[in-house]
């Protein structure tokens, strides 16, 4: 291996971006465990829903051969404007972004009232159980009634939603659009949430809730109302995240949240669990320690290294990079 | 609360008691046939992924060895022997563990005789083991590993050439055609995947070129962008994959999206319709993979399957195997032709019969789609003819260029 | 306090066991002889044998993995790591020796595959076993990963990679006295030709480790160890002022759990023939934890009845149709078949909302669990009633 600064460059711009995407996964595994102390364990199939409900999104809104199916003329017009250059690319991502994030912000809802609110007082692995049986059912239906194939994330000719090839080399150093896209989004997407819970009153009301339900309750807080805000706001950024997933590496499939969810999740772990901010660094972290693992030891070792770090991050901090030292609650 | 719990105890056992006796009831019907005809039902086993692994191969191994098994039933043949063959399909997830149980399933199938599977090699090192124990033969049409048949299997044969044949004549394509120098072998760390990309690797290095590098990755996997990087600071002119086409795709699509505009080469693990839909056209065109045989449609008895398999599965593409499922779905169909006229038509189900189809297979001799089916001692396939093909700039795989 | 009493009561009773648990005990024991030999005799059956092995097999690992999650309360999600170095080290040391030991090889190594098992228990157990529930359960995760990608890679060339081993040509010896059976015990019967075929021995084989196993499960619950783990589960600050060593409590359930993982993974090696590391995937351990969870924790019979129906009901259904026993339309069987996950993916959702303590509850649980849930929500209720009917503005959280 012939060193050079580009490619250790090269190598760390690939990690901040695989970083970004499991920032924002981590985001949703970190907001549920702040707040209902429970593994989402279903979060990474959310992921893997927002990939194939943003696919279906950008195919009507940017894919001329659907238009041109019968009953779906009426998408044309539609279309000429999110295929109008560059403004009209930004469109069609955001508009992917915001349909893909507010299904699958629903979705989230919705499981979190019927398969984890029955279950608030049960003993503490129930809703693990609970979350790993939504996990599977959605795969399957995924599966079932989607496709077992692997989906490419392009148009029906081929081509690619947002022109993903290499935008711009400095010095030796390529950058492709696809991975400021991600880095961007995602840095604003975090800053923005930071911003909602620390500073307007329903954020103020999560904090309370995940120092102690009981005694937000009989302050007044709705803890109905924050739990399910909290499985919506998490849902939606995996949801994003799972659309970039599949502009940046090119496909859907019904079992592709899986490794990325463990890999957020470890992330969360690392920057320390119900911490905002810790599962934003652990993102990064996590995602820049793979693609330097894979660029400089082994690609087969990747996952090895990822989990080692995770190991020393708890045995020397165990309670993460940015959480309290815990003691058990007694 | 004690006798609470021994009544749920006692009405637990009952059931399942019960339906012990309703299966074991139902086991011993089976084996009779309908009075009415008094055609004796023989039973083909497919064993292939259907819903895991890689489904779009699978389904192309039973699509090809439906379509022998119903063109046999057609043939006049066949009907005064009075047989009529039907298969079954076993999903084996490309798993050994379910693989095993499949085997075993279709072992316990009275009127099952043949099994035509399995995709995956590590699947069949469990199966052929059961197989071997129930006198079932096993013709796989797809297994690449060289060992599989020198483990003294005398009911396993396959009508595909192996990775010690495949990788080195993709190798020397690569080195002496297309004059390339300096590789960069990935495999998927699947049994196939490492075997292929090693008898690859072996046979350039001895051509002459040069190996950059050489690494391993999931067959899920997805993000390829670190080794993408990592394999252009190597200056390499080719990409060896040893894997199947969901992430070969990927790494294609990644290679060619990060700057490295070499082609990507595979085996038939690749040589699928979906590899192209999924890398994309632009970026997959220039790839090249190897097959096993001669392109179907230039066979003899090509067009003829080509027509047939478009009557029957109108709007579906002709994948990998089928044409090799349904020459494997023929060599079992034949040896039972043979052993019914031999010992009787309601003698094949018999474990004589059994036996008998076993020890049939060897004298193969029949011109199938794929080429001249024929064995050899081992039970390996005599005709070693590899194809290189190439994506082309309308989409597509086409034979390359000598 | 209670639970002492229990416990003593429970302790005295076992000597001398009353007619009524003996009889029954009789039933059971002769059911699980004549069932299995009875469908290997019947024609097209043999196959269900099969599935007991396997279900068996996951019985003992789910029995191991109880007594870490069910009794000492430590959520492990890398409980395959065992099940895997456990068959890999019975066949890598079975390989070597296997000439001197012959048909002995399988019985010999079940030593070494409970040491590794035990081992890598303690080797993972050390460092992580101070962190709390969560922590541990994604370190777990880590590490049945790391085991995996490392059999994979075919670290120090003794894996054999993907390819698994025995590697090429070589072959595992089928144990003693396996073949003389097959050979010799065959004889027709009415409903088909009875042979004393491998999947029968291994059926009696994985029996009589259950039954050492629950043996060994039920002394340890009732020994001051286990009283430890109770206490440890339910409170471990309160466990450590009554002068228990946490550490200690804890390595001793995670090794303990580890060895009946590592026989558990030379069995099924045996009986496969083989082994490779596409067996040992995380979902594998999820599956281990589904079936303590959802058959009941710190439940014997809980956890047998789990692993029959999350991994026998699946295999039996395909089973039935691929064997030719239930002949069905290719419509329906593809149905069947498409959605059995589906269907079971929501049936743990309902379960856990029906019945969270698992189908057969270990009666200790259920008692501790039950009242409790029930007052606390009775409290929230009131809680929730007061609050709403107190005249608050929604506007002032």
């Amino acid at each position: 291996m012939t060193f050079s600064m580009s490619y250790l460059l090269e190598q760390t711009i690939n990690g901040i971006t695989l970083g970004g995407l499991y920032a924002l996964v981590a985001l949703g595994y970190t907001l549920v465990y702040g707040i209902l102390l429970m593994i989402n364990f279903a979060h990474s199939e959310l992921f893997m829903a927002g990939g194939y409900v943003g696919l279906g999104a950008l195919k009507l809104l940017g894919d001329p051969a659907v238009a041109k199916t019968a009953g779906m003329g009426f998408l044309a017009p539609i279309q000429s404007f999110f295929l109008s250059g560059t403004v009209g690319y930004i469109c069609l991502i955001a508009a992917a972004f915001v349909i893909s994030g507010i299904v699958v912000g629903f979705m989230g809802v919705f499981i979190e009232r019927f398969a984890y609110r029955p279950l608030r007082h049960a003993p503490r692995l129930a809703p693990l159980i609970s979350a790993i049986g939504v996990s599977i059912f959605l795969q399957n239906a995924a599966l079932l009634w989607i496709s077992s194939k692997q989906l490419p994330y392009s148009r029906v000719d081929g081509t690619s939603f947002v022109p993903a090839k290499t935008a711009f080399t400095v010095a030796g150093v390529n950058i492709s659009t696809m991975q400021i896209l991600i880095i961007v989004t995602s840095l604003v997407l975090l800053a923005v949430l930071d911003t909602f819970v620390s500073k307007t009153r329903i954020g103020r009301a999560m904090r309370a809730t995940s120092q102690d339900r009981d005694a937000a309750g009989l302050m007044g807080v709705d803890i109905n109302r924050v739990i399910a805000l909290a499985f919506f706001i998490g849902p939606a950024l995996g949801a994003i995240a799972g659309v970039f997933n599949g502009m940046y590496y090119g496909s859907v499939k019904y079992n592709m949240g899986f490794i990325p969810g463990i890999k957020s999740f470890t992330a969360a772990v690392i920057g320390g669990i119900g911490n905002l901010r810790g599962a934003m660094l652990g993102g990064f972290l996590l995602g820049i320690v793979e693609s330097l693992a894979s660029g400089f030891l082994s690609n087969a070792y990747r996952d090895v290294v990822a989990f080692i770090v995770l190991v020393l991050v708890l045995i020397f901090r165990p309670g993460g990079l940015l959480g309290e030292a815990v003691a058990e609650k007694v | 609360m004690g006798m609470r719990k021994i009544r749920t105890y006692v009405s637990l056992i009952a059931v399942l008691a019960a339906v012990a006796l309703v299966v074991t009831g139902c086991g011993g019907t089976t084996g009779t046939t309908d009075g009415g005809a008094k055609a004796v039902t023989v039973t083909i086993g497919i064993g292939a992924p259907i819903s895991d692994g890689a489904v779009a191969l699978g389904k192309g191994m039973v699509r090809g060895a439906n379509l022998a098994v119903k063109q046999a039933n057609e043939s006049a043949e066949i009907k005064d022997l009075g047989i009529v063959l039907q298969t079954v399909e076993g999903d084996d997830k490309g798993d050994p563990t379910t693989g095993g149980n499949v085997a075993t399933q279709f072992t316990s199938n009275p009127s099952l005789v043949g099994v035509m599977g399995h995709l995956n090699s590590g699947v069949t090192r469990v199966a052929v083991k059961i197989y071997n124990q129930g006198n079932v033969l096993q013709v796989s049409p797809a297994n690449t590993a060289v060992d599989l048949t020198q483990m003294g299997m005398k009911n396993y044969f396959r009508v595909c050439t192996i990775d010690s044949v495949q990788g080195p004549a993709a190798a020397d394509y690569a080195f002496k055609v297309a004059g390339k120098k300096v590789a960069f072998v990935v495999d998927d760390s699947t049994p196939y995947g490492t075997g292929l990309a090693d008898e690859w690797a072996k046979q350039f290095e001895a051509n002459g070129g040069k190996v950059a590098g050489r690494e391993k990755t999931g067959d899920k996997d997805t993000d390829f962008k670190a080794l993408v990087t990592a394999i252009k600071s190597k200056g390499v002119d080719i990409v060896y994959y040893g894997g199947i086409y969901n992430s070969g795709a990927l790494l294609s699509k990644q290679m060619k999206e990060g700057g490295l505009a070499v082609p990507l080469m595979g085996g038939d693990g690749i040589f699928d319709g979906e590899f192209i839909k999924l890398a994309g056209a632009a970026n997959a065109a220039g790839d090249l993979c190897t097959s096993i045989g001669l392109p179907t449609a230039e066979m003899p008895k090509g067009q003829e399957f080509i027509a047939a398999f478009k009557a029957e599965y109108p709007g579906e593409e002709i994948a990998a195997y089928d044409a090799y499922s349904y020459d494997a779905a023929n060599v079992i169909i034949k040896a039972i032709i043979a052993v019914a006229k031999e010992m009787g038509a309601d003698k094949v189900t018999t474990t004589e019969g059994k036996k008998a189809i076993i020890a049939a297979v060897p004298s193969t001799d029949f011109e199938g789609v794929s080429g001249k089916v024929s064995f050899d001692a081992n039970g390996d396939t005599t005709n070693k003819a590899i194809t290189v093909y190439a994506v082309g700039a309308d989409g597509t795989w086409a034979p390359a260029a000598k | 306090m209670t639970d002492a009493k229990t416990q003593a009561g429970t302790v005295g009773k076992v000597a001398t066991i009353p007619p009524k648990k003996l009889a029954l005990y009789g039933v059971i024991a002769l059911l699980l002889i004549i069932v299995p030999t009875t469908l290997q005799a019947a024609s097209g059956l043999g196959f269900l044998v099969r599935i007991l092995v396997v279900v068996g097999i996951w019985v003992l690992l789910a029995l191991g993995l109880n007594i870490v999650v069910g009794y000492a309360g430590l959520l492990d999600l890398g409980y395959i790591a065992f099940y895997a170095m456990g068959g890999y080290v019975g066949v890598l040391i079975g390989q070597t020796v296997s000439s001197s030991l012959g048909s002995g090889t399988y019985w010999a190594m079940l030593i070494p595959a409970a040491l590794a098992g035990a081992a890598t228990g303690l080797a993972l157990g050390f460092p992580v076993l101070r962190l709390r529930g969560d922590y541990l359960a994604i370190v777990t995760l880590g590490f049945g990963e790391i085991v995996r990608i490392c059999l994979v890679n075919d670290l120090g060339g003794l894996s054999n990679g993907a390819t698994g081993l025995p590697r090429g040509v070589e072959t595992l010896q089928a144990p003693w006295p396996s073949a003389w059976l097959q050979d010799t015990v065959r004889f027709p019967t009415p409903i088909g030709e009875f042979v004393f075929g491998p999947n029968l021995y291994w059926y009696f084989v994985v029996l009589l480790l259950i039954i050492g196993a629950i043996i060994v499960i039920r002394r340890l619950d009732n020994s001051r160890l286990g009283r430890a783990w109770v206490a440890m589960r339910e409170n471990e600050v309160a466990a450590a002022a009554c002068g228990i060593n946490i550490r200690t409590q804890k390595l001793w359930a995670f090794s303990l759990g580890a060895m009946s993982g590592g026989i558990a993974g030379v069995t099924f090696a045996y009986v496969q023939q083989f082994i490779s590391p596409e067996s040992f995937t995380f979902m594998e351990s999820v599956f281990v934890v589904c079936i303590v969870v959802l058959g009941g924790m710190g439940s014997i019979p809980g956890v047998i009845v789990g692993a029959l129906v999350i991994r026998g009901i699946p295999d039996l259904i395909q089973g039935l149709m691929v064997a030719g026993v239930i002949q069905l339309s290719g419509d329906v069987t593809s149905m069947i078949t498409g959605y059995r996950f589906l269907v079971f993916g929501l049936l743990m959702v309902i379960m856990m909302a029906v019945r969270p303590q698992g189908m057969i509850p270990s009666k200790r649980r259920a008692l501790e669990l039950h009242p409790d849930d029930d007052r606390i929500l009775a409290e929230e209720d009131q809680t929730l009633w007061d609050l709403k009917h107190r005249d608050q503005s929604p506007d002032d959280v």
